[in-house]
């Protein structure tokens, strides 16, 4: 059984290198964004073999079905990033190459270092759930509360802030009007211009009247 | 059965038709009952269409397809799909008087038509020698009916007509004719409004229209056994009244037609791809036969005069193959010279009536080569009109002959 | 069926053949269920819409045109299959099959019967949820590579109604997490048994004298005592009939039609403004995955709501029978699976009906109903949820001393939260709607208002 998962893990390993590795050096960025959800999937399926059933599903909820579509609305409703046209490397790749590497690093070195490699046998019977969903409840809310807050108040802000600027944009939108509601409009404009000697505009548009008090 | 859907719909008359009025209920309240209303009302045309077909335009839900091959609609006597033409149940003539008012106003100009011609006179006589509609580029506009003051074109209800022949829908005389009977069927009021004046003008024409000319094509085997069965029924009469010699004759012509007019019965039915020139030759011999019946019915008892004409009739049946016009030409010609040979006959005195059998011993000939190719064909009519014409003369020498021994 | 095959082969095989064997026959089985399932649907959609709309619907291929779907396959794989020039080659291959795949890997985790169930995923709702949200993906990629804009503007629309609906589709999932105190698929059927809005709270008084057919023993049932009970048990304690699990099925049905792309939330394949939405440029096999993946995704989101809200394979007679022992057993399954099936196919049909009855709704009117109602609804009742979770199973240490309902028998203490939550749920409900309502008088027609 152990070789099976080993063989297993080899084969999820070298998948998820490859598509990594296919995300930063393929030309078309649609192409670039399918291979990291490729990769995405390899690492939820690690999480699986490693009987962390609640964060593989959890991985492919999030980065799959949200981050990824993200990326790909992102990358599809901006115009000309797409194409083979662009450049692989820029100048400072070299910089690119030293700020991750470093990052890694920090990450691996005290993990290497501090590892207890020779680990006891499990203890027959029942083995331990790793990071159930109670777990990582339970952890969210006792050792690791003020991260979780931090984290929320973040999206809350993000959230808000997006609610605001789609505000701002839903003032100066009008309802679409049918073709007899502007018929009906332009003539009403066309009777208010003949009746009035001055010209009324203030009325119709806010933004342009605050724009000429400053 | 009576749903709440039926006592919800009030039916009025007017003079226009009748008027359906549906009580849709209340009108929308709040919200959500809009979206419930929709879904009651969907929920009735299932369970309904589950168990009833919509019958009655006053009802509001059931299955309303008609499944088409098996199930048909009645359809309308108005309902106009390609023109027919009409021609009499009984004497089998054609309505149609070739007066060529629907191929002047048909829009698409499918209509095509040729005048029948009197083989004696060579003159035009009001009937049709050859009709032709495409109805591949027919628009059912119905204008030919409209137009047709002899009430012979009418508005086909069969619409079925789909063909994979190249030219199937190209539709001669034979295929465009249908009897009174089935219009009548088909549209009764439209018929029983028009019936008495086209009857009237039909009368009218069948007195101008030499014998067979007009008569459906289909119809003329029909005719001519029935005319024969007459023949053999009234044989005693003129038996009676003429001499022995003259009565030998006759029966021996009267055998004879009932022997043709069976061998017409077994001959198969004209074929319809060859019509224009199967045609000329049929007409010849058509010609040829009326022209030495006119001889003979200037004098001569009537049964016996029918006999030629029986036994030209299989001429036409003989020759299926496509002839060249030419063959046209020489058939008229040589019915013309029969025509004028019998009217020679007639003009030289009283008619004598042994002057049929050799017609009738004439016209079988054109029976004989009917394996033949095109150009003995052509060579059988002329030398059946050739034959015709001297057995006119003969006759006419008899005659002469009988009038010297009176 | 591993220890079915464990008893037949014995130890001829290793053990993991074994294993492994008995999925693939497991998963044999659940993929023909569904494809069976799929070509009746596809079958019954178009005949029960045609009656609908006063029509017969196909009835000339088979008996009543039952072979009707089997006639379409054989157009379907006869086809030829077309890929535009300009369009990405793979990507374009790819997306019938990253569209179907999750859709068929939703199937894994439904209890289909008593015991009947594939696999036993203790996160098996939040796996539901994950798998079917990588199809839109599938979608993505079909709209991008066809390389049409009809094909992206559908994929846009699909992804953000995926998305969107997700939300309120989820939460009211969180509902059933809640009063399950769990987010395994397979003990929901065993939760929803007892009898309509008591669930399995009335308790036998007489433990010699209760008939085994009307009284079931239950044991760990959450919340209650974890000695066995014996517990009054129609197999009608469906959520469905208590105002929380109602409140959270008609969400979740909303939200399930809209992820299933089923009219009235079929705008992704808007035949009348974007011809057919991803799958314009697709013909052959290929449409036809899209086309199945569509129908099964379907078929298991009713069976996902049926197992939540409905009782899944809970019904009358099935535990019955159950307790009868021996053969019976699978008796109660096979009863157990037919009410499963006949959840599904009834959930289906009011899909169909909705079809006829509903006109598609508008890009905007999609968002709006999504985030303005559904989604406050969703997160009210999960507020109901955990009042009928704390009326009903808290101590009142748990209570800190707030509340004590201690003394008061489990059925007194449903019937008190069934109240409160019924309360809340429809007050909600009425303000919710009340202030999506359009305004009596809209400022533009005033505005507009032209004097005589």
């Amino acid at each position: 059984m152990n070789t099976l998962i080993t063989i297993l893990f080899l084969v999820f390993a070298v998948f998820i290198l490859v598509a990594a590795i296919m995300t930063v050096t393929v030309k078309n960025i649609v192409h670039a964004a399918l291979w990291l959800i490729s990769s995405f999937f390899g690492v939820g399926a690690l999480y699986l073999l490693m009987e962390a059933e609640f964060l593989g599903v959890v991985q492919v909820l999030i980065y799959v079905g949200a981050v990824s579509i993200l990326i790909l609305f992102a990358i599809m409703l901006t115009r000309d990033l797409e194409g083979s046209q662009n450049r692989q490397l820029t100048p400072r790749w070299w910089i690119a190459l030293i700020v991750p590497a470093a990052l890694f690093g920090i990450l691996i070195v005290p993990t290497v270092m501090t590892h207890a490699w020779q680990l006891p046998p499990l203890p027959a019977g029942q083995p331990p759930t790793i990071s159930g969903a109670q777990q990582i409840g339970t952890a969210f809310i006792r050792e690791y509360l003020l991260p979780f807050e931090v984290a929320a108040i973040l999206l809350l802000v993000a959230m808000i802030g997006a609610i605001v600027v789609a505000f701002e944009e839903r003032e100066q939108r009008r309802r679409v009007l049918t073709l007899a509601e502007q018929v009906r409009l332009r003539r009403q404009q066309q009777q208010q211009v003949a009746t009035l000697p001055e010209p009324a505009v203030s009325t119709v548009q806010p933004s342009e009247a605050t724009g000429s008090e400053t | 059965m009576t749903t709440e859907t039926e006592t919800e719909t009030t039916e009025t008359q007017t003079t226009r038709g009748k008027v359906y009025v549906i009580d849709r209920g209340r009108p929308k309240l709040r919200a959500g009952q809009g979206l419930l209303t929709g879904l009651d009302v969907v929920f009735r045309h299932f369970r309904d269409a589950l168990m009833r077909k919509l019958e009655k335009p006053s009802q509001q839900t059931g299955v309303f397809t008609v499944q088409y091959p098996e199930e048909r609609l009645k359809l309308p006597e108005a309902f106009r799909n390609f023109p027919i033409l009409l021609y009499d149940d009984e004497t089998g003539h054609e309505l149609c008087t070739s007066c060529f008012q629907c191929q002047r106003i048909c829009p698409p100009q499918v209509i095509h038509m040729t005048q029948a011609r009197d083989p004696a006179t060579g003159k035009a006589v009001p009937a049709v020698a050859e009709f032709l509609i495409e109805y591949d580029a027919c628009m059912s506009c119905g204008l030919c009916a409209e137009v047709c003051p002899f009430d012979a074109i009418k508005m086909d209800h069969e619409f079925e007509l789909s063909t994979d022949v190249h030219g199937g829908l190209t539709i001669n005389k034979v295929g465009l004719n249908r009897p009174i009977s089935y219009y009548e069927k088909i549209a009764p009021t439209f018929w029983a409004e028009v019936k008495d004046g086209a009857m009237k003008k039909l009368q009218g024409n069948i007195k101008r229209r030499p014998d067979l000319i007009g008569v459906a094509p289909q119809m003329i085997d029909t005719i001519k056994a029935k005319r024969a069965e007459a023949a053999t029924a009234q044989e005693p009469a003129p038996t009676a009244r003429d001499s022995v010699p003259t009565d030998k004759a006759d029966r021996l012509a009267a055998i004879r037609a009932k022997a043709a007019a069976k061998d017409a019965e077994a001959q198969p039915a004209p074929s319809d791809d060859s019509a224009p020139t199967d045609k000329a030759a049929r007409l010849a011999a058509i010609r040829a036969a009326n022209a030495a019946r006119k001889a003979a019915a200037e004098g001569a008892p009537a049964p016996a005069s029918d006999a030629p004409a029986t036994h030209a009739a299989p001429a036409p049946d003989a020759p299926p193959a496509a002839r060249s016009m030419p063959d046209d030409k020489a058939a008229r010609l040589a019915a013309i010279r029969a025509a004028n040979a019998a009217r020679k006959a007639a003009a030289e005195g009283a008619p004598a009536p042994a002057s049929d059998v050799p017609t009738a011993h004439a016209a079988p000939a054109s029976d004989a080569p009917p394996a033949a190719s095109s150009m003995p064909d052509d060579k059988a009519a002329r030398l059946a009109a050739i034959r015709a014409a001297n057995a006119a003369k003969k006759a006419a020498a008899q005659k002469q002959d009988g009038n010297d021994d009176k | 069926m591993t220890d079915i095959l464990r008893s037949w082969i014995g130890s001829a095989l290793p053990d993991w053949l074994i294993v492994l064997i008995a999925y693939l026959i497991v998963t044999t089985i659940v993929l023909f269920y569904a494809v069976g399932n799929f070509i009746l649907m596809v079958w019954a959609e178009r005949r029960v819409i045609a009656r609908m709309q006063d029509r017969l619907g196909p009835n000339r291929v088979g008996p009543a045109g039952l072979l009707q779907p089997i006639a379409d396959a054989v157009k379907m794989f006869t086809k030829e299959d077309i890929v535009p020039r300009s369009a990405d080659r793979w990507v374009h291959l790819l997306a019938p099959v990253v569209s179907l795949a999750p859709v068929v890997m939703m199937l894994a985790v439904i209890p289909w019967g008593r015991g009947w169930e594939p696999i036993d995923l203790n996160v098996a709702l939040l796996y539901v949820v994950a798998v079917s949200a990588v199809s839109g993906i599938g979608l993505m990629m079909a709209g991008w590579g066809s390389n049409n804009k009809f094909a992206l503007l559908g994929a846009m629309r699909a992804v953000a109604q995926l998305v969107s609906y997700e939300i309120p589709a989820v939460t009211a999932l969180l509902t059933v997490v809640v009063l399950a105190g769990g987010m395994s698929l397979l003990n929901l059927p065993y939760l929803q048994a007892g009898i309509p809005l008591m669930g399995a709270t009335i308790l036998c008084n007489d433990p010699v004298g209760c008939s085994p057919l009307l009284y079931t023993t239950l044991t760990s049932f959450p919340g209650s005592p974890n000695e066995p009970v014996q517990v009054l048990d129609l197999g009608l304690g469906w959520w469905v009939f208590t105002p929380v699990g109602l409140l959270g099925f008609v969400v979740f049905f909303i939200a399930a039609l809209a992820e299933g792309e089923r009219t009235p939330f079929d705008i992704p394949e808007a035949d009348s403004e974007i011809v057919a939405g991803y799958m314009t440029e697709y013909s052959g096999m290929k449409f036809a995955t899209f086309y199945i993946a569509q129908y099964i995704l379907n078929f298991s989101l009713a069976a996902l709501a049926a197992t939540a809200f409905l009782g899944g394979w809970q019904g009358p007679g099935v535990a019955a029978l159950a307790n009868m022992g021996g053969p019976w057993v699978h008796v109660a399954a096979a009863l157990s699976a037919f009410y499963l099936l006949a959840k599904i196919w009834i959930l289906f049909f009011v899909m169909i009906w909705l079809r006829g009855a509903f006109p598609r709704l508008r890009v905007d009117q999609l968002m709006d109903f999504a985030w303005k109602l559904l989604l406050p609804l969703a997160l009210v009742n999960i507020v109901s949820a955990s009042l009928m979770v704390s009326i009903t199973q808290w101590t009142s240490a748990q209570w800190s001393g707030l509340v004590n309902l201690d003394g008061f028998a489990s059925w007194q203490r449903q019937l008190i939260a069934v109240i409160v939550t019924a309360i809340i749920n429809i007050s909600a409900t009425y303000w919710i709607l009340s202030i999506n309502q359009r305004p009596k008088e809209e400022e533009w027609d005033e505005e507009l208002v032209v004097a005589p």
